[in-house]
């Protein structure tokens, strides 16, 4: 387990390198992501001990965020001055992105609904 | 009197430390997870939304700043990197056994993404939404972890934005079977697309709680989305809040 997470933290640290150096724009694990997949892809197969530190960490990934929304305490005031354009603007985009993806799939792959 | 003050001296210790913001954060977390399984996986039941309204609360009760807090809580926070390379994995799980449909699902992506940005940018600037929060919602359908990485980016908080893509997580986990429905959409495959694009971590795991091929499908989604996302929102942005 630990070799896998030593192999995760050295990906996210080439990725912070290069996001640092060269492409400023892209969060550095993002790239460390993209470089870890190829690698994935290249060899072939994911190595056992970096699967169950993967698994780890997406089973429970909604932990990680709960620090930083907390400090959505700091934002109350903001938020309820303008909850109902937040919230319509969350409803409207989330049901109208759903649809959009799932049409342009269906047309896309031959309008067959029970494929 | 003596035992009163050695309490105080306890209280005092322990604030300083990180100890006491992990333990708030780390309880409760765990409490939202023990009621969202109680509760049979129900999405508004969210793990995430239940410890930040517990974790609130608490720093409410006790008076303590939120950036005293984050100083011991950023231990927790550092890890979203560490998880955000993780998501290769379940990437390229999902890549195994789909290279036909590779073509229809990275349209697919293009066009459901942008549909997320223009439709909540638009509607938020039309009721008049300031612009801290329309840009907060640029990457909200982005999974949690890369939208806050692709806020700092963007100058705009990455807080706010990880308060609106759990809440559209929960809504999009919610409503979503009601669009298919209504729309006549049965293939398991795109339904489950739709949703880890629209709704990452939280869609997904609502889709494969419903059929294990919308799951994958889901958490492919997410993942290429958020990959999408981080390439392409600081370039736009700009261009959107203007």
């Amino acid at each position: 387990m630990i070799s896998g997470l030593v192999q995760i933290l050295l990906w996210q640290g080439l990725g912070e390198l290069i996001s640092h150096e060269w492409l400023k724009t892209i969060p550095g694990p993002v790239i460390g992501l993209v470089l870890l997949l190829g690698f994935l892809i290249w060899r072939d197969r994911v190595p056992d001990a970096m699967g169950l530190v993967a698994d780890g960490l997406s089973q429970h990934l909604g932990l990680l965020f709960v620090p930083a929304a907390t400090g959505v305490i700091l934002f109350l005031p903001q938020l309820r001055e303008h909850a109902l354009a937040v919230f319509t603007a969350l409803v409207v985009s989330v049901i109208a992105t759903v649809a959009v993806t799932v049409m342009v799939l269906r047309i896309l792959s031959g309008n067959n609904p029970h494929e | 009197m003596n035992k009163h003050l050695q309490i105080h001296e306890i209280w005092v210790y322990l604030s300083g430390s990180p100890l006491l913001a992990l333990i708030l954060t780390l309880s409760a977390y765990q409490i939202g997870f023990v009621v969202y399984q109680k509760t049979n996986r129900l999405p508004i039941a969210n793990p995430v939304a239940i410890a930040v309204i517990l974790v609130a609360s608490a720093l409410e009760i006790i008076g303590m700043p939120y950036d005293k807090y984050f100083q011991g809580a950023q231990f927790v926070h550092f890890l979203l990197g560490t998880a955000t390379v993780a998501l290769a994995i379940p990437i390229y799980r999902g890549f195994r056994g789909l290279r036909g449909r590779m073509i229809p699902l990275v349209i697919a992506l293009v066009c459901g993404a942008a549909t997320s940005i223009i439709s909540a940018v638009t509607v938020a600037r039309y009721m008049g939404a300031s612009d801290d929060i329309v840009g907060a919602l640029i990457a909200k359908s982005v999974t949690a972890p890369i939208a806050m990485g692709v806020a700092e980016r963007i100058h705009t908080s990455p807080t706010l934005t990880a308060v609106f893509a759990v809440i559209t997580g929960i809504m999009g986990a919610v409503v979503a079977r009601y669009v298919f429905d209504v729309l006549g959409m049965r293939v398991w495959w795109q339904r489950g697309f739709a949703i880890g694009l629209a709704a990452h971590g939280i869609g997904t795991s609502r889709a494969f709680s419903v059929h294990p091929e919308a799951g994958t499908y889901a958490s492919l989604a997410m993942g290429l989305h958020g990959i999408l996302g981080a390439v392409v929102i600081p370039l736009i942005a700009s261009y959107i809040l203007n």
